[in-house]
């Protein structure tokens, strides 16, 4: 399944509109001005993903994973790599020097993060949908990317799609890549790419 | 009882005792916020029983809440989403004391999640998890700094390496450097004195020789009291011998002594030099030595036909040497290194210009200890180089009288021995462990009419006094065994008949005024500097025999 030019230009757009609302209130968290760059939007079957994200994400992985339910339901993850991980929590958190290794306090921060990205995409999605989805706690996994694909496509059947967004937040100077990857079942993706579809028109009338 | 409300009674039973007995904070509201559950973990950290906020508004118990703009995660709940409120981020949800102040939080650090309560798809109100976290908050800090603190030592460490690293390469430079500068001289002086013993030099050449071993000589003598300086420096035992002195004949004799060196370049030596702006207080053979060092400087640097100037100046309440020279000048990078120990621009072995290096840090040294600074500036390689000094003024105190004048500088002349006192009739002894000394002594003195008997150690001296009577004596300080002090204490303890009181001249390579000071208290009178300058030792020498040696108890009566 491929996304045509102007659903994905759609869907970045509209994954943007999520992107800066979690850019202010980062900003207003950590009285820095944090930006996250505008996304570019792919779509995997879930089989492919490890390929797709093996060029960006080398060595462990921190994944921030949150899981949704309702009439469209899937997996969330915002993917860091580990030194990438570190660094960003060094950024937001006003670290003296730079750490080497993510301690409980850095790992709670990036849950945060992880949280107010997810729920702001998410929660996008389900307004666009009209739908009310609800969210699992996120937790914060550290693990190689084999580990990660397998924990998200375990117990699934039936063919699942992966949306990759692919964003860099800038901090102070700095930049720190990462991967937002929402899991969804077919049903649920073609529905939210109706949805793409029907927000789009109505914006170009 | 049916299996369904068996469970459910379980059920509330376990939710009961987790209520209770959990290690977290846990409030429970329904979807206007009014609280419903609020565990035992909150009423102990609060102090608040849960009568007391059960059914009363969350907002309204707490708008700190609202102040902090953390009510905003109550409404998202609200809304199906779980938010985490992080330590780091937000410190805090409810303030409450901590547990133990150790940690140095006013607070308890807290760790939150708050999320919807669902029940049949509908959200029915708020789960709020409470964790404190102080302690490990303080133990992450703790580690922090420890990993800082052991990386800032290594780095340190590894600074202190390659500082320590770079100056042993600098040492080992520098001694390469000494060898090279030590032998170049030491050839010359064994080529031309192997071609004296084989006696086949024409008159003229002989001439040659000689002037050439005694040139290649004095030459090492510099480089030797060059290297005492420094080590004097270094170890911080150079003292100044401060009196007022009169800058401008200072600088004179300095000119004085370049100038045929310049000459021979045929450098132009242009002085501009202010005579209002010459009474400064210091040590007028160091002020010679820093003015010499810069000339010679400049004429090792400037090439054939060159300029040299030389300003001495008032400016405000400091006077300014100016040396300036159209010479080689100094490149850019090499600049603030200057003044560095063994530190010459060209530092390979085919450098065109020999010398230690050693030169301008002592003047950066001698002009430190005067209280003055000393400053280098170059346009470039080929564009000549500037040395400014810039020393104290002191002003007209006292008279001129009081002023010393400047020495002679040592000159390249030989001093002949012709036209110094006889010392005819005159017994010598002389005391030295080295024979070359030895023989040097006795070779001059009895050139001059005294007789000279030499002894190789202070047993060997005393033995001697005894023995020959002598009516002078001449002992280096520096010998195994027994020193020169040691000598002269013993002898000082002797009656006068027994040679108590024989006028005595010390030999020494300390030549310094502190060395010079503990000389004449030890009981010499006079204090000769090696290397021996011929024409010194016979003035002495003369001078001594001239007067007796005065105990204190003589000099009471």
């Amino acid at each position: 399944m491929k996304l045509t030019e102007r659903q994905s230009d759609a869907l970045s757009e509209l994954i943007n509109i999520a992107f800066a609302r979690t850019g202010a209130a980062l900003s207003e968290l950590t009285g820095h001005r944090v930006v996250l760059n505008p996304p570019e939007v792919a779509v995997y079957r879930t089989e492919e993903l490890r390929p797709a994200l093996a060029n960006f994400v080398p060595g462990d992985v921190a994944s921030i994973h949150q899981v949704f339910a309702g009439p469209v339901a899937g997996d969330a993850l915002l993917l860091l790599n580990y030194a990438g991980a570190v660094h960003l929590t060094d950024l937001l958190t006003d670290g003296h020097k730079p750490s080497v290794y993510l301690d409980e306090s850095a790992r709670e921060v990036l849950t945060e993060v992880g949280n107010i990205l997810l729920n702001a995409c998410l929660g996008m999605f389900g307004n666009l949908l009209n739908v009310h989805v609800t969210f699992s706690v996120p937790r914060l996994h550290l693990e190689t990317l084999d580990e990660l694909i397998e924990s998200i496509t375990t117990g699934k059947t039936e063919m699942h799609y992966a949306l990759v967004i692919y964003t860099a937040f800038q901090i102070r100077d700095s930049s720190v890549k990462g991967f937002l990857v929402i899991v969804l079942s077919v049903d649920s993706l073609d529905r939210l790419i109706h949805e793409v579809d029907v927000w789009e028109a109505q914006q170009s009338q | 009882m049916t299996t369904t409300s068996n469970e459910t009674l379980v059920n509330a039973a376990v939710l009961h005792w987790m209520h209770d007995l959990a290690a977290q904070g846990i409030i429970t509201t329904d979807n206007a916020l009014n609280v419903v559950e609020w565990n035992h973990w909150m009423v102990e950290h609060t102090g608040r029983r849960a009568y007391e906020v059960t059914g009363k508004n969350l907002l309204d118990l707490f708008p700190e809440l609202i102040v902090r703009r953390l009510d905003r995660n109550y409404k998202w709940a609200l809304e199906g989403q779980v938010r985490v409120l992080s330590q780091a981020l937000h410190g805090y949800l409810i303030a409450m004391p901590v547990v133990s102040a150790e940690h140095g939080y006013a607070q308890m650090q807290q760790a939150v999640r708050i999320s919807p309560v669902t029940h049949d798809g509908q959200i029915i109100g708020t789960l709020t998890i409470i964790e404190d976290v102080t302690e490990r908050v303080a133990r992450e800090a703790e580690l922090q700094a420890q990993v800082e603190a052991r990386s800032r030592l290594l780095s340190s460490e590894k600074l202190a390496r390659n500082e320590a690293e770079r100056a042993n390469r600098l040492k080992d430079e520098f001694l390469a450097t000494i060898s090279h500068e030590l032998r170049n001289p030491l050839n010359a002086i064994l080529g031309w004195s192997h071609m004296l013993r084989l006696g086949k030099l024409t008159p003229p050449n002989v001439e040659r020789a000689v002037e050439t071993i005694y040139r290649n000589a004095k030459s090492q003598a510099q480089l030797v009291s060059d290297l005492l300086d420094v080590s004097r420096i270094i170890s911080g035992k150079l003292r100044l011998d401060v009196r007022q002195v009169d800058l401008i004949s200072i600088v004179d004799a300095a000119i004085d002594s370049i100038r045929p060196a310049a000459e021979a370049k045929s450098i132009r030596l242009q002085t501009m030099l202010d005579p209002a702006a010459g009474l400064i207080s210091g040590d007028a053979d160091r002020l010679q030595q820093i003015v010499w060092n810069l000339l010679t400087n400049a004429v090792k640097f400037t090439s054939k036909g060159g300029r040299i100037q030389v300003k001495v100046q008032r400016v405000d309440s400091h006077v300014e040497i100016v040396v300036s020279d159209s010479g080689v000048g100094i490149n850019k990078e090499f600049l603030p290194y200057v003044f560095d120990r063994f530190r010459q621009a060209d530092a390979s072995i085919t450098r065109t210009q020999g010398g230690l290096g050693l030169g301008l840090s002592i003047v950066h040294q001698l002009v430190d200890l005067h209280g003055g600074s000393v400053s280098v500036n170059s346009e470039g390689e080929g564009k000549g180089a500037t040395f400014t000094i810039s020393l104290p003024f002191v002003g007209v105190v006292g008279t001129q009288k009081e002023t010393e004048p400047a020495n002679a500088v040592p000159s390249d002349e030989i001093v002949s021995l012709e036209g110094l006192p006889s010392l005819q009739g005159l017994k010598v002894l002389a005391v030295d462990d080295e024979a070359d000394t030895r023989e040097l002594i006795r070779e001059v003195l009895k050139e001059c009419g005294a007789e000279v008997i030499l002894s190789r150690s202070a047993a060997e001296a005393l033995e001697a006094l005894e023995q020959h009577k002598p009516d002078i004596l001449i002992s280096d300080l520096g010998m195994p065994d027994e020193d020169g002090y040691s000598l002269i204490t013993k002898i000082r303890a002797l009656p006068s008949e027994r040679g108590g009181h024989i006028p005595a001249a010390a030999l020494t390579a300390y030549a310094r005024s502190e060395d010079r000071m503990r000389v004449l208290r030890s009981g010499f009178q006079f204090h000769l500097p090696k290397p021996v300058d011929s024409a010194e030792l016979v003035t002495v020498v003369a001078s001594l025999a001239g007067r007796a040696y005065k105990s204190q108890a003589d000099k009471l009566q």
